[in-house]
Order: C-alpha cells, then sequence, then structure tokens
C-alpha cells in the first residue's frame, strides 16, 4: 500500500522533534512503498500530496502523558477553525484533500509523548524511550504487516 | 463615558498584532493604533558572526519569505567580497532571480488564495466558520485546487534552486553554489509531474480576470474601503524605469504622482530615510528625511511597485498593467483594497519571467562566482512580496558582523497599516460600543490587504494571532476580542 509518513516537529526544541527523529531512525526498515516528509507544520499544499497516497500516517511530538509513551490512532478528515492558515492540523489536511479531489488516504497519528519543549538540540531521556517504544510498535505492527 | 476597543489577535496576518480603538463618552473615535507586540533582535544577535553566515541566518526571521531575506543579505555580502549586482556572473544573477520569482509567485499565492479570498469571495461580514480557506475549498473546489498547486508550482522553483522549499541554501559570497540540470527544469516545462509553466502562465490570466469582473461588481466597496493619500516606494529598473524586483534604483511618489525619491541607488538609501519610535509598538516608523516624519511614509508592496514603474518587461503583465491604469485614468492609486489586484498583476508577471529563465540555457551554466577587493560595508535591496527590504552589514577586519539594520517591507507600511486601521475606526467602528465580528474582520480586512508579515517586522517568535480592544474613556478596557 503507497504510503507516506509525515514526521512533524523543529529538532531545535528538544523533544518537539521527535517526529523527525521516528524518521530518520524508521527510515532504513521503510519498504520501497512507503515516502517520508519532514514538516515543521502541515499546510495546505499537504492535502494535494496526501491524495497521492493510499495511506498517511502523522508522527509528531505530543504533550500527553500516554502510557505506552505513544498513541497510534487512526485519524479523520474533519475541518477546524485557526488563526492561521499555516499550521494545519492532520484532520484538516485530509478534510480539504476530500473536499478538493472528492478522496482521502486512510489516515492515523502517531503521537509520541515529549516532556521538554524548550530551546535545545536532543532529546530528553524520556522521549529517548518513548521513541524508542513507538518505533518497536511501528516495526512490528506496520512493518512487518506489509512485509 | 469613552471607552477603548482592542482587537488581539489579528488572525490571517503572519504574525502577532494588536489594535485599539478608543471612543469617546458619546462612542465616537477619538483614536486607532494597530500595535506590534513581539520583539526578536536579530540586528543584535548577528553582531560577531561572520559575514558569510548572515544569508543563511537572516532567513530564519520568516518561513514565509525566507528567500527574499536570504537574497537580500546575500546581495549585501557580495559587497563584503566586493562584488557589485551587476558584476555577478550572467548565470548566477538568472539562478537567483528564479529563485525570488518563484518565491514572490508562492508567497501571492498563499496571501491571495489563502488569507485574503475568503473575505472577497464571502464579504467581510460573512460567517466567520465559512470565512477561512477551508470554506473556500467547499465552495469553490477549482479555485482552491489553482491556488494550492500555484503555490505549490513557486516551492518546487525554490526546492530546485535552493535544496528545500523552506529555508534553504542557494547564494554563495559573489554568486550561487550550484547551476541547474537539464533534468531539473524540465520538470516544471514538461506538464508530466505537476502542471507546466505554461499552465501558471494561463490560470495567472484566469485569476486576473476574476479579479477584474470582481472589481466591476463591487466597485463601491473596493474603491472607497481604507482609500486614504500615501506616498509609494519600490525599486525600479535602472535603465528604464520598469518594475523591478531583484536589483535596480529606489523611486517614490507623493500621493498625486509627485516624485519624492530620483532613483536613488541602493548604497544611497541611509541619506533618504530616518526610522522614529513610538513606545506603544515595537515596529519603527521610516520616512524621507527631507519630507519629514508627517508626510514622508510610504507605501510599499505590489500596489506602490505598479504604481511608480513606468511599464513591465513581460507582455500580458504590461496589458494588465495599462488596464489597471486606466482604471485610475492613468493617476497613482491610492485604493487600499485594489493592492490585490496589482498582487495578480505581479503574479502574472513573475510566471512569465520564470518561463524566459527556465528557458535560458543559462541557468545550466557553471560560470557561477565572481571575486572582488574586500570591504567593510554591505547594502542589499530588494523588493520582497510584501514590498522593499532594505539588509545593511558592516565587517571588521576578522571577517565579523559589527552592525546590521534591517528595513523590512511591513515596517514601511507601518505608518499605511496604521492609517488604513483608522479609516475602518472612523467609518465603521464610529458611533458603537459594542463591536460585532463582522466589524472586528473589517479592521482585519484593511490590515491584510498589506500582507504584513509582523514576525519579519519586528522579528518575532512563537505563536502570532491579533487582538482587538474597545478602551473607555478612563483607560478601561469594554470590550475585546481574542482569536486563538
Amino acid at each position: 500500500m503507497k504510503t507516506l509518513l509525515f514526521g512533524i516537529g523543529n529538532s531545535g526544541r528538544s523533544d518537539d522533534g521527535l517526529g523527525w527523529e521516528f524518521l530518520d531512525k524508521i527510515k532504513p526498515n521503510l519498504p520501497i512503498d512507503f515516502d517520508m516528509e519532514y514538516r515543521y507544520q502541515l499546510q495546505i499544499e499537504d492535502a494535494e500530496l496526501a491524495k497521492q497516497y493510499q495511506r498517511v500516517i502523522f508522527i509528531d511530538a505530543h504533550k500527553n502523558n500516554f502510557k505506552k509513551g505513544y498513541l497510534f490512532e487512526e485519524c479523520h478528515p474533519k475541518a477546524t477553525d485557526s488563526f492561521t492558515s499555516h499550521e494545519l492540523d492532520p484532520q484538516t489536511v485530509l478534510y480539504l484533500t476530500d473536499t478538493i479531489y472528492n478522496k482521502y488516504p486512510k489516515a492515523y497519528t502517531l503521537g509520541i509523548t515529549g516532556e521538554n519543549f524548550s530551546l535545545a538540540m536532543g532529546l530528553s531521556k524520556q522521549a529517548e524511550l518513548n521513541l524508542s517504544n513507538a518505533l518497536d510498535f511501528f516495526n512490528e505492527k506496520m512493518l512487518n504487516l506489509v512485509k | 463615558m469613552s471607552q477603548k476597543i482592542v482587537i488581539d489577535p489579528v488572525t490571517r496576518v503572519e504574525g502577532h498584532g494588536k489594535v485599539t480603538v478608543h471612543l469617546d463618552e458619546n462612542n465616537k473615535v477619538t483614536d486607532a493604533k494597530f500595535h506590534i507586540v513581539e520583539f526578536r533582535g536579530f540586528e543584535r544577535f548577528i553582531q560577531g558572526h561572520p559575514y558569510w553566515e548572515a544569508p543563511v541566518m537572516v532567513q530564519r526571521l520568516c518561513g514565509i519569505c525566507p528567500v527574499s531575506h536570504h537574497l537580500a543579505a546575500a546581495k549585501a555580502i557580495d559587497q563584503i567580497v566586493g562584488v557589485d549586482p551587476e558584476d555577478l556572473s550572467l548565470p548566477a544573477q538568472k539562478i537567483r532571480k528564479l529563485l525570488h520569482f518563484g518565491q514572490v509567485f508562492q508567497s501571492h499565492a498563499l496571501h491571495f488564495f489563502y488569507l485574503a479570498s475568503p473575505d472577497l469571495l464571502f464579504g467581510a461580514e460573512s460567517d466567520p466558520l465559512k470565512r477561512n480557506v477551508v470554506g473556500v475549498a467547499m465552495e469553490y473546489p477549482e479555485l482552491a485546487k489553482k491556488g494550492i498547486l500555484m503555490r505549490k508550482f513557486g516551492q518546487e522553483i525554490i526546492k530546485m534552486v535552493a535544496g528545500k522549499r523552506i529555508h534553504g541554501i542557494s547564494t554563495t559570497p559573489g554568486g550561487v553554489h550550484r547551476r541547474i540540470s537539464a533534468k531539473e527544469r524540465s520538470y516544471f516545462l514538461d506538464d508530466k509531474d505537476i502542471p507546466s509553466i505554461d499552465t501558471m502562465i494561463k490560470w495567472s490570466v484566469e485569476i486576473i480576470d476574476f479579479i477584474k469582473t470582481y472589481h466591476i461588481t463591487n466597485k463601491i466597496f473596493l474603491n472607497s474601503f481604507a482609500k486614504y493619500p500615501s506616498g509609494h516606494l519600490g525599486l525600479v529598473n535602472k535603465k528604464n524605469g520598469f518594475l523591478e524586483l531583484y536589483d535596480g534604483v529606489l523611486r517614490a511618489t507623493d500621493a498625486k504622482g509627485n516624485i519624492t525619491l530620483d532613483d536613488v541607488p541602493n548604497d544611497d538609501y541611509n541619506k533618504y530615510f530616518y526610522e522614529s519610535v513610538e513606545k506603544w509598538t515595537y515596529l519603527k516608523f521610516p520616512y524621507l528625511k527631507h519630507l519629514g516624519k508627517e508626510k514622508g511614509w510610504n507605501r510599499v508592496g505590489p500596489l506602490a511597485r505598479i504604481n511608480i514603474c513606468n511599464g513591465i518587461e513581460t507582455p500580458l503583465a504590461e496589458q494588465e498593467r495599462l488596464d489597471f491604469k486606466a482604471f485610475s485614468n492613468g493617476e497613482i492609486n491610492n485604493m487600499t483594497m485594489h493592492t490585490h489586484w496589482a498582487r495578480l498583476i505581479e503574479v502574472l508577471y513573475c510566471a512569465e519571467m520564470m518561463k524566459n529563465l527556465l528557458e535560458d540555457d543559462d541557468i545550466l551554466s557553471n560560470d557561477l562566482i565572481r571575486k572582488g577587493e574586500r570591504r567593510k560595508e554591505g547594502i542589499g535591496i530588494i523588493e520582497a512580496p510584501r514590498g522593499t527590504l532594505i539588509h545593511h552589514y558592516e565587517v571588521d577586519n576578522k571577517d565579523r558582523i559589527t552592525r546590521c539594520n534591517l528595513i523590512v517591507s511591513t515596517t514601511h507600511n507601518n505608518e499605511p497599516m496604521n492609517q488604513a486601521v483608522r479609516w475602518v475606526a472612523n467609518n465603521v467602528l464610529d458611533g458603537n460600543a459594542k463591536i460585532t465580528e463582522g466589524m472586528m474582520n473589517q479592521v482585519e480586512v484593511a490590515i491584510r490587504a498589506y500582507d504584513p508579515c509582523l514576525s519579519c517586522a519586528t522579528h518575532a517568535m512563537g505563536q502570532m494571532p491579533l487582538e482587538l480592544q474597545l478602551f473607555d474613556h478612563y483607560g478601561n478596557i469594554i470590550d475585546k476580542k481574542i482569536k486563538n
């Protein structure tokens, strides 16, 4: 299944770089029909990109303290209001894809718990652990399924 | 009892701003101000860095038009290594221009389709839940699709030249660091993976036709809303006075078209400009010294550029400029809402220029870098999407930057935006103790015409919304609107 991974965040703000770090780590294991995109934030043009895939997974740092250190869940189109159109949530990107192109991919979000979002390079120890758990999950559940 | 209205934050603009409106005891407007409440200080913390880092660092001012900062700084740093704009190799000049036109094209597309079109398509007082890009996508999917693909085209040009869409690197002191390959340029010409440059030109013409029709059907609103006399400033081509976005001379006119700055070389900008400071905003107020603070301020950006230039070198955009000028009988156009029309003429100009450059084999050349005699000072001026952008650096013998002065487009537009806010206060809010969402949005519509980048202007960081506050006669806030 042609799949796109969006890694969202900013590695200059410590654990906010979890989405990018996830892509860096998972890259060697990805099958040929998986593509990756690094994003500071999702934008309207990403609706056009999403339409080219059968499945899209949005990976981002999360402030919620998930039990396993991450949360993987299905994502559905939904229009949300924002003060700017330069920072969209995954649901709105899917909503735009559906509205403009009359189709949208199956989509998921993978939120990984972070604890330090201040100006700094590198992940906190807890975020490293959460990232490791998320990678194990992804390798086992997602990538094994497509092999 | 007098009152004060506050809009905080202003939405669908780049940056965090605030509007305050003061009313007297009869709810008559006594004062209105547009405040920029962020501060970042790029001019200070770049000091001490090696000069070659400037084009990379300063583009972090902005995620929307980093290319403009990259190129303005690069032009200044070229001078530090002894290379004036005309001494760059022809391939380097053309590759930089291609990057710049891609930047202006994508930024204008973003502004028109994503930020401004909801007000035009649905009306300034329509349901705010619908008055956004999602609403545009729902009701005008073909228009939204074109907007997305036009912005994407400009971003792909940037990615080709600078390596990535945001914060890429193309320039090196005295030139550019890589050429374009034949395979890379064919991506924009062959109409396979993305709509071609010819399609971009076709769509640009179509969207101008749309705005011209819109002007016919909404003439009263567009001709009167936030209209006021002002000066107009920008670069023009030094040989023929035509529209110029990359390198030219500074020209300004007053509200009637009389020349107030007569094709001044970039290096002399300091002789002509002062910047004043007010306690209530971090944004400075530039003005022409010889006219003084009250009369010396100017609009910059698409409306100013189309007003001051003698012509446009590409045929389709030139025809549109002539139609635009005919609308105001050849006179200087001071109608704020006509800025969107002028912006779309520039979209077409950029598309035509990109086609010319993409079809030019010079961009495939390896003749990319020039060297000269080291200097201590460099000034780079460029027309960014929002207007005239000035970068000025001084460097010591150890190659460290000792002084940096940045005058960004939105800074020039500070007084014009305040004038626009005052117009709405006097014509829409005056006499109302309670502000409706529709009234509040009209303040924002006036500001949005300038496409302000408040983060650039104050070099700010973080979330960037805008607010409106209503103050009474004693200075108490009696109403407040905040969007987040």
